[in-house]
């Protein structure tokens, strides 16, 4: 076990396994709320776009002081809540290179303002046309916002800017920010992975083990079958499928497993063969043992090792047949993986907005996951038949 | 040796009447009643039983079933419901830009595979040796729409090198010269990163077999011997490598040709795989179950290929000894 710990895709399947069930409550909003505007680019990406702000004007904090280095927001928004209307009182915006402040609105409950609205716009005494916020942020300097009047007031002013740069990843082209859904990718690509091997090695081990214990007329039909599903493309068998059975995650999972069994159950045959004329199983069978005792307490502990790894070794084609399916468009379009972020990348114009952050994050996803697994069935393998150990990767 | 011949053709056979069947059952199972996309729900029960019978569904199971194994043998598919257009006339025009796409990046990335791997396997412990090892593990982990997607972002939308879209630019160039020069130009990202994607398995898996052959006795029997080192990798380990090399190819046919679905949809090819997945979404069913029939009996004729030319290669599979494999 000691050989484990030191593997680099043990503790990378750790820190995965974590951020699949932690990670999402690093983020304010769920997954797959719209947090900004659509392709913003990450954070760090460009650093003289604006970025998306949220600011509060609190009865504590009665005024808020603004320097301002970028260019004009993409969209300004405006929300007063308040316990008491006050409609002499006005929310001021003050900018550079103009003596008069904007009176935005009066401190009325519940008012909410977009720099779209015409009427907004017109109380401001702007044209009608564009957005308010090119008006609101005409230069680079100091600006500040107040609630003008004498006395005390209570609830809250935020105003929302929305720029071009968004979080660690950026959004994509609905606002969603790609780092919260990557983080939820990794959950669905974990369960479909492990679940779908999980029952093809079940299936495959049954299968395997009847076929070459059995032998007769069960052995030619399995392994007739497995011969024809292994010679035939199954990409359009799952695509027929998942539009038939419906593009659950469940019916995924099964429909993933139903058609991936075949490389266990020739691995189980194989070795079923040499262990059914083993002396010690031919002892037990003239003991008078039943086949199933033979098969349950003799047979399946003696491939349980190889079955660990076939099963990592498996993982990764799950894996990939999800997101192709999820990338062809044949997924619930509601939950969110890696395969789907990229049919939508591809779908939804992130290559003419060039938004390049949509597709590297899950790409590299779905293959730090393969990579993950890969090496974990070697190490597995090595385990078992420690004739392989040696050689580079893979 | 007559009988490996007719072994080999009898399985294919097998498998092409199983296709059938798999498909027959899997298109009829589809929702929804058949011809319920071409009826409207105001039509008279009249009306719709004599459509019915039009498109033969008022027959039991199995003759519908033998009249379909019939027209599908003849090629004839039907009528799309999507376009409206005979299925078989649709698929005309797009098999070839599959077989083109497939065959072209199939040769170059086992011939590539299969020179690098040899290099490897020869130089063990050098920096080519791990490219090998390195790149092999990169090609089963990379999911290839992925890599074709930054390709295509890469080198058609951020550097306008490649078209982003489609097998001929719209409208196709008057010529036979500039119609052929637009149309490499259109499939050259296609099956540059097919064969990106594709040599690294073949380059690792000749690079482990030939490490395995070279340690073998008649090798070092041959070197005994002082044949020259060129006669030795030529005449005797390569030739080693040829059958289990075709085995292989055989096994990733499928793979390669359930590729082509997501290649075609990348590139917006003009081909059977998006033509498939347009019939899937929009419930075409005489469409997608006739380019599911054209994929599987592509890969069938493949593999009856290879299976022809593991025994011209491996003369043991041919005698009767060595029929099994």
């Amino acid at each position: 076990m000691r050989g484990l710990l030191k593997r680099w895709s043990f503790w990378c399947l750790m820190i995965l396994v974590l951020a699949a069930l932690f990670g999402n409550r690093l983020f304010d909003a769920p997954p797959g709320a719209e947090v900004a505007a659509a392709f913003s680019k990450p954070l760090w990406l460009d650093r003289t776009l604006p970025p998306t702000l949220e600011l509060a004007l609190t009865p504590e904090k009665p005024s808020l002081e603004l320097d301002w280095t970028y260019g004009s927001p993409s969209r300004f928004s405006l929300r007063v809540e308040t316990a008491h209307s006050a409609p002499d009182r006005f929310v001021e915006w003050r900018i550079p290179d103009r003596e008069e402040p904007f009176r935005l609105t009066p401190l009325r409950t519940g008012t909410e303002l977009d720099g779209r609205d015409i009427s907004f716009k017109r109380s401001l005494g702007l044209p009608p046309f564009g957005d308010a916020s090119s008006a609101l942020f005409p230069a680079r300097g100091a600006y500040s916002l107040s609630v003008s009047g004498e006395g005390d007031w209570q609830g809250s002013v935020t105003i929302r800017l929305e720029g071009g740069r968004w979080g660690l990843l950026g959004t994509d082209q609905r606002g969603r920010d790609i780092a919260a859904l990557f983080t939820a990718g990794i959950r669905v690509s974990l369960l479909v992975g492990i679940f779908a091997t999980l029952l093809a090695t079940i299936l495959g081990t049954s299968l395997g083990l009847a076929a070459g214990y059995a032998g007769g007329w069960a052995d030619s039909i399995i392994m007739r079958v497995v011969d024809l599903l292994l010679s035939i493309p199954l990409l359009p068998i799952l695509m027929a499928l998942a539009a038939l059975w419906g593009k659950g995650l469940w019916q995924l999972i099964l429909i993933l497993s139903v058609f991936s069994w075949m490389g266990t159950a020739r691995t189980i045959r194989a070795l079923a063969l040499t262990l059914r004329d083993a002396p010690y199983i031919e002892g037990l069978r003239g003991l008078g043992a039943r086949t199933g005792y033979i098969l349950r307490r003799h047979l399946l502990p003696e491939t349980l090792p190889v079955l660990l790894a076939t099963m990592t070794l498996g993982v990764p084609g799950a894996i990939l047949s999800e997101a192709g399916l999820s990338f062809l468009g044949l997924s619930d379009p509601r939950v969110i993986s890696w395969g789907r972020m990229l049919h939508e990348a591809q779908s939804f114009g992130a290559f003419t907005a060039g938004a390049w952050w949509m597709l590297l994050p899950p790409g590299f996803g779905i293959a730090l996951l393969c990579l993950v697994f890969l090496d974990l069935g070697k190490y597995l393998e090595e385990r078992v038949d420690p004739r392989l150990r040696g050689g580079g990767p893979s | 040796m007559s009988g490996y011949w007719a072994r080999r053709t009898g399985s294919a056979l097998l498998v092409l009447g199983l296709v059938l069947v798999l498909n027959f059952v899997l298109f009829r199972m589809m929702p929804g009643d058949p011809v319920a996309s071409i009826i409207d729900p105001n039509f008279s029960p009249d009306a719709k039983a004599q459509l019915s019978a039009l498109y033969g569904l008022d027959k039991p199971l199995p003759v519908q079933f033998l009249l379909y194994v019939k027209s599908t043998l003849s090629f004839d598919f039907g009528i799309s419901f999507l376009t409206g257009r005979p299925v078989m006339e649709e698929l005309r025009s797009r098999v070839p830009n599959t077989v083109a796409l497939l065959g072209t990046s199939l040769l170059l990335s086992s011939f590539l595979g299969t020179w690098l791997g040899m290099k490897a396997a020869l130089k063990r412990g050098s920096l080519l040796e791990k490219c090998v090892l390195w790149s092999g593990a990169l090609s089963f982990s990379f999911p290839s729409f992925f890599v074709q997607l930054v390709l295509l972002m890469a080198f058609a939308a951020t550097l306008p090198l490649f078209p982003l879209r489609g097998t001929l630019s719209v409208p196709p160039p008057p010529g036979g010269f500039a119609l052929v020069r637009d149309y490499l130009w259109h499939m050259a990202l296609p099956i540059f990163s097919l064969v990106l994607l594709g040599f690294g398995g073949w380059a690792l898996y000749v690079r482990n077999l030939m490490v395995k052959i070279l340690g073998e006795d008649f090798i070092l029997l041959a070197r005994a011997r002082g044949l020259p080192r060129k006669n030795i990798i030529r005449g005797h380990a390569f030739r080693t490598l040829l059958p289990p090399l075709l085995t292989i190819f055989l096994l990733s046919l499928p793979g390669v040709v359930s590729g082509a679905v997501i290649t075609e949809t990348v590139f917006s090819l003009h081909g059977v795989g998006r033509f498939l997945l347009e019939a899937v979404t929009g419930h075409d069913y005489p469409a997608a179950g006739a380019s599911f029939f054209l994929l599987a009996l592509l890969t069938v004729a493949c593999n009856l290929l290879s299976d022809v030319l593991y025994g011209i290669t491996d003369p043991r599979v041919r005698l009767d000894r060595g029929a099994q494999r």
